[in-house]
């Protein structure tokens, strides 16, 4: 029987062409699978430690304010950064997940919507709630003797500038995440369903 | 700081079943990074995580299907994960239905030479979305629509179907065709 390709038989083409072979140890493959749980570790660690910066300052400033309002918020502050270096601590102990299945589509889609409601409730989930709280009975106090003494003002400004500048980069940033995210997961729902099909 | 961990004999039977693996399967698994990654770099660093998926997964590699099926099945995994995660590639992707449909898009001239006319299949695979892509690499491995379809999770029948298609697409990029083939 004539070929269908008589000219270049594209499985021949294919098969034939040069490969390396390529192999790694299972030493060399055990030392990155550490180096990328040691990664997702060294994160972790720097969330925490940046919730107990954020708990030992705001817990210094708490000792040193007098008025209730702005005091009730500093600790809210410091608490909320113990509570956060405490989400963090749990992200290192959470057991991993599967290691064999994280290698299926299915296994890294289901992974990546737990990131997207982790994402969308995280307003309650790390308490940035009780932050915000927090930051508002600090500032809020300040704001409202300085309609009483403008020249105060002056003095929040830096911080105001600051927190704005923050504020907006939270949500951009977030916003930005989220819909990279979204855009993931519908794509791997799309090849899910095509493959179904 | 901890040490190595002490290796059991799951993690012996993990290692030697890649090893297996990779002895048996090293040129296929460098051909299917060929399939999804074009750049030489690129595709160094997806065959490495393919390697690496395929030593994770072994850790319960349950003999449910042959070896050669969960190879395939985990690469081809780990490369679409790959495709996925790039937009600007993503997005360009067809099916095989619409190269099979779009006016034009016959190669004209019969390729001169071996080289050229894997240049033309790597190119008509890089336009793939990766379900075709998975379905285009395991029929040019030469694999059944049974073993196509034991990797994909796609019914025979679509497999069937789906490798028609891809054959009538080759024929008209390199059948007889060529200059003559409209």
């Amino acid at each position: 029987m004539p070929s269908e390709f008589p000219m270049h038989d594209p499985q021949n083409i294919w098969q034939t062409q040069t490969t390396e072979l390529f192999k790694m140890s299972a030493n060399e493959l055990r030392v990155r699978a550490q180096q990328q749980q040691k990664r997702a570790r060294l994160k972790a660690q720097f969330s925490m430690i940046g919730g107990f910066i954020v708990f030992v300052f705001f817990a210094w400033n708490f000792s040193k304010a007098h008025e209730v309002v702005p005091r009730a918020g500093l600790g809210l502050i410091s608490l909320w950064g113990l509570y956060f270096a405490y989400q963090a601590y749990k992200r290192i102990w959470r057991p991993t997940p599967d290691t064999a299945l994280d290698a299926t589509l299915e296994s890294y889609r289901s992974e990546l919507e737990k990131q997207g409601d982790y994402a969308r409730h995280v307003w309650r989930r790390s308490g940035v709630t009780f932050c915000f709280l927090g930051l508002a009975l600090v500032v809020v106090p300040g704001l409202i003797k300085s309609i009483e003494h403008p020249g105060l003002l002056m003095n929040f400004v830096p911080i105001l500038v600051l927190l704005a500048l923050w504020f907006v980069a939270f949500f951009f940033i977030r916003r930005r995440d989220r819909q990279k995210l979204q855009r993931e997961i519908e794509a791997l729902r799309a090849f899910e369903t095509e493959n179904q099909g | 700081m901890r040490g190595p961990e002490p290796i059991s004999g799951e993690r012996a039977s993990q290692d030697s079943l890649y090893e297996q693996a990779a002895d048996a399967y090293g040129g296929p698994l460098d051909r299917l990074a060929r399939a999804y990654e074009l750049d030489a770099e690129a595709r160094r660093d997806l065959l490495q995580d393919i390697h690496l998926h395929l030593w994770r997964s072994f850790a319960c590699f349950d003999q449910r299907c042959s070896l050669r099926t969960w190879v395939y099945r985990i690469a081809h995994n780990a490369a679409t994960g790959h495709v996925i995660r790039q937009k600007r590639v993503r997005d360009r992707l067809v099916s095989i239905e619409n190269i099979e449909t779009m006016p034009g898009s016959d190669q004209n001239e019969l390729a001169a030479s071996q080289s050229e006319a894997l240049e033309r299949l790597s190119t008509l695979i890089q336009r793939l979305k990766p379900l075709d892509r998975q379905i285009i690499v395991s029929y040019l491995e030469g694999m059944d629509a049974n073993a196509v379809s034991e990797i994909t999770g796609l019914s025979p029948a679509n497999v069937a179907m789906k490798v028609h298609r891809i054959k009538n697409v080759l024929r008209r990029w390199f059948g007889e065709g060529g200059l003559h083939a409209k």
